[in-house]
């Protein structure tokens, strides 16, 4: 289902080691808009509880997360 | 090897034939790696005579090494031993600055690339320099990493950096576990303050930073003479002495080696930045903040006994800081 959610951005950070993703992750939601989503994919579990607090820390809203085992989707849309 | 690896380089210009031959003893040099400091070229220490009064206290002024820091001998023989196995892969290393500084010039020597983690926090001045070495400068908030390494988001992201991909694109030279970092505090500076100070050392004192200088230089001085006293200088968590050390809010490095640490005292951030300014106006000598913690933490001791302090490096990298200090602290500023 959530492969059908709206984004305007794609980062894929597979093979990269937490806390690679978070940064990168960060870098790229500095530079949307408010209100665009990101999506993002990872191959690092730590990811799972990195990327919500991520969103949480700055203020964004975590649209929908899904472990697919190897690999984690995130959609994140930009906070005001 | 180390830094007589670099000293010893040759360099070969088509002005070979017209030019005159390295002789340190006039200060003429081919390279500017010969000039990386050894117990026969070492920095010079320097008594201060009106900020410790009739104490003997000298201070080891490293911001007088080739790029400005104690550092560049902790980079050069980190460099040294790494460099067969670079083999057209970057660098990586998380910095407060003055190490990647040492790594960006020397790494820019050999052709290799170098990327920085660099502390959020960091003076705008080292971010400045570092981009001017060609190094790719990645500021990092300390809390990057909170459960897995707190307050070392730039340690914890040089990791994954260097980690990420089988490891096969970065060689990491990680400071705070690199025993080459000890090595080269235990084989250059331990030794040229033993012989700066004809054996007659008896206390030694130096920050808690990355703890490469502290367990070199005690490490060698214990040897020379196990009553010679070792003193860390520790910050308080949230500090703001780039290059120092809260074990409070950070954790202990690998190479620390506490066995040679006799006592740790503990100076705030006032403290630290009132003293510098003391070094400006009372000693003409131009130190970073951590040296004015060091100097203050030396001072603390009230040991009548012949003292070296390390001063990491100068304080031109700091303006930024100490132009809010200033501004946050008038009566200081023209009262001398």
């Amino acid at each position: 289902m959530t492969d059908t959610l709206a984004h305007d951005e794609i980062l894929d950070t597979s093979g990269l080691l937490c806390p690679l993703p978070v940064y990168q992750a960060g870098q790229v939601l500095n530079r949307l808009t408010n209100g665009q989503v990101l999506r993002l994919v990872t191959s690092d579990r730590g990811s799972l509880q990195d990327i919500p607090a991520l969103a949480r820390q700055r203020g964004d809203e975590l649209l929908a997360a899904e472990d697919q085992g190897t690999t984690q989707l995130f959609w994140i849309r930009k906070g005001s | 090897m180390r830094v007589s690896f670099f000293r010893e380089q040759t360099v070969t210009t088509v002005f070979e034939s017209t030019t005159l031959k390295t002789d340190p003893l006039v200060r003429r040099f081919d390279d500017v790696r010969q000039l990386l400091p050894d117990a026969d070229q070492p920095t010079p220490i320097v008594r201060l005579g009106r900020t410790a009064g009739a104490r003997a206290l000298y201070l080891k002024l490293e911001w007088l090494n080739p790029f400005g820091s104690i550092k560049d001998r902790a980079a050069a023989y980190m460099l040294s031993e790494l460099l067969p196995e670079i083999a057209g892969r970057r660098l990586v290393e998380a910095s407060s600055g003055n190490t990647a500084l040492a790594l960006a010039a020397l790494a820019g020597l050999e052709g290799i690339p170098v990327t920085v983690t660099i502390p959020e926090g960091a003076p705008i001045e080292k971010r400045v320099l570092l981009r001017m070495l060609g190094a790719e400068v990645l500021e990092t908030p300390d809390d990057l990493c909170p459960v897995d390494l707190p307050g070392d988001g730039a340690i914890a992201l040089a990791r994954a950096i260097a980690r990420s991909r089988g490891g096969e694109d970065y060689v990491w030279t990680d400071q705070y576990s690199n025993s080459a970092n000890v090595s080269a505090h235990y084989e250059t500076t331990g030794p040229e303050i033993w012989r700066q100070t004809q054996g007659q050392v008896r206390t030694f004192v130096a920050g808690f930073g990355t703890c490469g200088t502290i367990t070199g230089v005690g490490r060698f001085l214990k040897e020379q003479d196990p009553s010679i006293r070792i003193v860390a200088v520790e910050p308080n968590a949230g500090h703001r002495l780039p290059g120092l050390k809260s074990f409070a809010e950070a954790s202990e490095p690998e190479i620390l080696d506490r066995t040679v640490i006799d006592q740790v005292v503990r100076i705030d951030d006032e403290t630290a930045y009132a003293k510098t300014l003391d070094l400006f106006r009372q000693e003409g000598l131009m130190v970073g903040p951590s040296t004015g913690a060091i100097v203050a933490g030396a001072l603390a001791l009230d040991d009548p006994a012949l003292t070296v302090a390390i001063s990491p490096d100068s304080g031109f990298k700091y303006a930024s800081f100490f132009s809010q200090y200033l501004d946050q602290h008038p009566q200081r500023k023209d009262d001398q």
